[in-house]
């Protein structure tokens, strides 16, 4: 038998981005015994190197330590350490949903941040009992007397129960465990129900196919288990069923309150979807488990390759990485500027990029992508809406009625004195403001209403650059709106280049268009020669730059000792220039594809 | 010149003598500023890789040219010339009207010391002249000024040595296009053989560089260099010195036969620190080298003259790396150089010759039968046309 359900603690932490979740999971294993400290690297609960490198977490794990607490009682407690970006939001509010409890980790010389705010305020939606641990006390800067204040003030928790730790130093590690077993309430369930366990994430591994992250609510979970997903409706039976200490550890069953994993042939991550609720096969329950929703992405970019004889291995490559991201979705898109590749969905930029980083990191490929853009509905005059999520998807302006952006509720959290910056700049991205709430100290939660499409580019580089990094935001999607929106085409030397296009406001086009040509202007280098580029709408040129012919391009001396250098000079320049893309008689550098990302508004 | 042709065995030499007072603002070439004793050590280690390389190799064919370049070679004093020309002359042969070439600064030049290189055998001078603008030629931390190089010019041409040459730097930041012409004109009037124009290179990590960089000085405008090349060009051809090569103008019959047979393709041997040889397969092995069947080689020195000079005391041959270059390679090489040269390249791959064909439709080419000649107007955009005809 397993530990009794009184003495099992499940918790999640919640922690912005360098204010030390991931050393106070590692101080929290260390101490448990539950990693030997020479078997320590460095965030042992960040398994992906792209995790390491950048010090987030992507992918949620869940780590069983046994504990003999002070009242010489055996407990088990499960960590769900969750994703930390906003880009996954879903995925957290799932992890947070399998516990009881949460520590709320907040940096004893910062304060609390937007993105963790939130989360807060999920868990507290969710009935987590919530622990403040304010962590880097030992930092000369540390003001933990400030932030306990900013802590009661914000969130409520009397000052006096926030427990004073440095994960860096090891100091209140062991109030922080005994905190977690007399402040966190036991998980119930009866085991003797029909079985309901949440799926809170999953990985692919290519010998045991899908992991399914799971915790049990009610009922029992064992090898030979018939199990059905109530949402994805697939049925399988559980091979092995097992906890993670760090490493995967098969167990006889798990039991209503536990956390763990379990396998059963399945083959693909989408048949087991993060929030879905398992059920026995001959004994369902009546109702899942809350929260399900089926997540969907917000962002859209095509992905080509450089070489367009790369195209089957990006197809491959996609596929593979589906396996175990569910959350990516992709489709055959035929570009006239860019050959053949995909139209992906992401869940955000972030998730863009790691996306696009592991295509080429770990397929080793070469990629063109094109600027992201979000999803419109577009009302046709026969009464249809479609959805498009390429702005060359757009049918003719005569056909159209309206079309709708999504837009979204977005916080930010920022020391006052930054809010002058913050608030110009949503101004500018079209937002509208909704609240401004000043908390505790000297900082200020703002509450803005803009169009998704003005926040997935550079606006959170923006908002760093605004506030010098203080500020911090999170965003939810709130719906759709129709806007004046136009198709901002791009005309090089007269062709329109489709995989340029933008879907922009049309108060905004020429302004656009102005800094997306001149931005191309920029990455374009000189041919032999002058060549147009335009900005149009519907047929409009709104802004127009011209690249002179080349005039001048020869080396002056090449002797004996130049010829050697003179060759590899060509050698890569020739390299590079069977990279460019051809539109009509010009060559386009793959930076041009995404100038529309790095123009400074 | 076929592929076989050109990988024949070397008839040219090339001789790298490093030693420099200063270095110049705008150089970033492998030289030295150093005193008289490593001079002495630096010449006794150049001739000990001369033995090295005749001992291993007999020269199998007279060498046709002889360059000795710098650094400053005019620096080394006629006693080590001699004993260097000599060292030249006892372990090769010399071919019956073998080019000799020295490269001269005008601080080092009087009536007696041309005396003495025309006797020594030198028959071409280089002299690096430069300007002939005070400013400039400060600003280009040269340490000689108008006067002295236009005396040194008259010296030569009365010295006895059969063909001088000087050189010039247009499109200096600062310097005027009529005050670049007018010392373009003062140095026609001593009607040198040869003229090497060439547009000053900034290159990384020279002072000129960091001066212009820094917005001291200005850039340039490429409509300026551009002004100031075509009006060279116009007066060096009324002057009866045609250019032949991207930055090189003489009377004809007085090219310089050795850059000649760099830009044709052709093998050569080198000595001294910072050199490049460039040989046939069968050449490059004697010398020691990597080299597989149908190869070209091409090696290098240490650039410091310091370590080449330990690494010669050693017993080694001072060669630092080679690389071996296959069919292609050659090829390209053969047509990225060929095209410098008015005279042109020959080239046999029907794509090529489409290619240059698209390009003489524009005015930048011309072809006559397999023969491919930059125009004037393509000269000035060479390297964007050797790359569009590489990357066809």
């Amino acid at each position: 038998m397993g530990t009794p359900t009184a003495r099992i603690r499940n918790f999640s932490i919640i922690a912005h981005i360098d204010h030390g979740k991931s050393t106070l999971a590692d101080r929290l294993l260390e101490a448990t015994g539950t990693v030997a400290p020479r078997e320590m690297t460095e965030q042992v609960l960040d398994t992906m190197d792209l995790e390491r490198e950048r010090g987030i977490t992507i992918k949620a794990q869940a780590v069983r330590m046994p504990y003999r607490a002070a009242d010489g009682l055996d407990y088990e407690l499960n960590l769900i350490d969750t994703p930390g970006h906003v880009d996954f939001a879903y995925e957290v509010s799932r992890a947070l949903a399998a516990c009881e409890g949460a520590l709320l980790v907040v940096d004893a010389s910062q304060g609390i941040e937007a993105q963790t705010l939130a989360n807060v305020y999920k868990a507290m939606e969710l009935n987590l009992e919530v622990v403040p641990v304010i962590n880097k006390i030992d930092l000369p800067q540390a003001e933990p007397d400030r932030v306990a204040e900013e802590v009661e003030s914000v969130i409520g928790i009397p000052r006096e129960r926030c427990l004073l730790v440095s994960a860096r130093t090891g100091e209140g590690v062991g109030a922080v465990l005994e905190a977690v077993v007399t402040q966190l309430p036991a998980p119930v369930g009866d085991d003797n129900l029909p079985l309901r366990a949440l799926i809170f994430d999953c990985k692919y591994d290519a010998y045991r196919g899908v992991v399914v992250y799971v915790r049990v609510f009610e009922g029992r979970l064992g090898a030979g288990t018939q199990i059905r997903m109530m949402a994805g409706q697939g049925t399988f039976t559980v091979d092995e069923v097992g906890c993670f200490r760090p490493g995967m550890e098969e167990v006889p069953e798990l039991a209503a309150g536990e956390v763990g994993y379990l396998i059963a042939s399945i083959r693909n991550v989408r048949d087991s979807k993060v929030g879905d609720t398992i059920t026995e096969a001959q004994r369902p329950a009546t109702q899942a488990l809350p929260g399900y929703r089926q997540a969907s992405p917000m962002v859209w970019a095509g992905l080509f390759p450089v070489d367009s004889d790369d195209y089957p291995d990006l197809k491959e490559a996609l596929d593979r990485l589906q396996l175990n991201d569910a959350a990516l979705v992709f489709e055959a898109e035929t570009s006239a500027a860019l050959g053949f590749g995909f139209r992906c969905g992401f869940l955000g930029l972030l998730h863009m990029e790691i996306v696009q980083e592991r295509l080429e990191r770990e397929f080793d490929l070469e990629l063109i992508t094109t600027a992201p853009s979000v999803a419109y509905r577009v009302n046709l005059r026969d009464g249809q809406q479609m959805e498009i999520d390429n702005p060359d998807q757009l049918p003719d302006p005569s056909q159209v009625i309206s079309i709708e952006e999504p837009r979204v509720k977005l916080e930010v959290v920022t020391p006052r004195e930054y809010l002058g910056g913050i608030m110009e700049l949503c101004q500018e991205r079209r937002g509208e403001f909704r609240h401004l709430e000043y908390q505790v100290g000297d900082r200020a939660l703002l509450t803005y209403d803009l169009p998704l499409g003005e926040i997935i580019h550079d606006f959170y580089d923006q908002l760093k650059s605004r506030s010098r990094g203080y500020a911090s935001m999170d965003y939810e999607l709130a719906g759709y709106r129709a806007e004046q929106l136009v198709k901002l085409d791009v005309l090089v030397a007269g062709n329109s280049v489709d995989a340029l296009s933008t879907i922009v406001h049309r108060g905004q086009a020429q302004g656009q268009g102005k800094r997306l040509v001149r931005r191309m202007k920029e990455v374009i280098p000189r041919q032999l020669f002058e060549v147009a580029l335009q900005a149009a709408v519907g047929g409009k040129v709104v802004a127009r730059e011209t690249i002179p012919a080349l005039r001048k391009d020869v080396l002056a001396k090449c002797y004996g000792g130049d010829i050697t250098r003179k060759r590899k000079l060509l050698e890569k320049q020739r390299e590079g220039k069977q990279r460019m893309k051809r539109v009509g008689s010009v060559e386009i550098p793959q930076e041009a594809f995404m100038a529309v990302l790095t123009i400074d508004r | 010149m076929t592929a076989e042709d050109s990988l024949a065995p070397p008839r040219s030499l090339y001789i790298h003598l490093p030693f420099c007072r200063r270095r110049c603002a705008y150089c970033d070439f492998a030289i030295a500023v150093s005193g008289p004793d490593l001079q002495d050590r630096y010449l006794d280690a150049l001739l000990a890789e001369l033995r090295l390389v005749t001992r291993t190799s007999p020269a199998a064919e007279p060498l046709q040219t002889v360059h000795l370049g710098g650094g400053t070679p005019s620096l080394l004093g006629p006693e080590r010339l001699e004993r260097l020309i000599e060292a030249v002359a006892a372990g090769f042969s010399l071919a019956e009207g073998c080019e000799f070439t020295l490269e001269a600064n005008p601080e080092e030049v009087t009536p007696a010391v041309t005396r003495e290189w025309a006797c020594l055998g030198i028959t071409r001078a280089s002299l690096g002249i430069q300007s002939l603008s005070d400013p400039t030629l400060r600003w280009l931390g040269r340490g000689h000024d108008a006067e002295l190089g236009l005396s040194a010019l008259g010296w030569l041409r009365e010295s006895g040595i059969r063909q001088v040459s000087c050189d010039l730097i247009f499109a200096i930041p600062g310097q005027s296009t009529a005050a670049f012409l007018d010392g373009l004109d003062r140095v026609l009037r001593f009607q040198p053989d040869h003229l090497s124009c060439y547009e000053l290179t900034l290159e990384p990590g020279t002072t000129t560089r960091r001066l212009v960089d820094s917005g001291r000085y200005p850039q340039v405008a490429e409509a300026v260099a551009l002004e100031q090349l075509r009006s060279a060009r116009a007066r060096l051809l009324a002057a009866g010195l045609i250019r032949y090569e991207v930055s090189n103008y003489s009377r004809p019959g007085c090219e310089s036969r050795h850059n000649l047979n760099y830009w044709r393709g052709g093998t050569y041997l080198a000595l001294g620190a910072g050199s490049h040889g460039f040989l046939g397969g069968p050449a490059a092995s004697a010398l020691g080298l990597p080299a597989g069947q149908g190869v070209g080689v091409r090696y290098w020195h240490y650039r410091d003259a310091a370590t080449y000079v330990r690494v010669l005391g050693q017993g080694s041959s001072g060669i630092r790396d080679s690389e071996q270059l296959d069919d292609s390679q050659l090829r390209l090489e053969r047509l990225a150089l060929g095209l410098r040269l008015t005279e042109g390249v020959e080239v046999a791959e029907a794509q090529l010759l489409a290619a240059s064909q698209r390009l003489a439709a524009h005015g930048w080419l011309e072809v006559e039968g397999q023969r491919v000649r930059a125009t004037p107007a393509g000269m000035e955009i060479l390297d964007r046309l050797t790359l569009e005809l590489i990357a066809a």
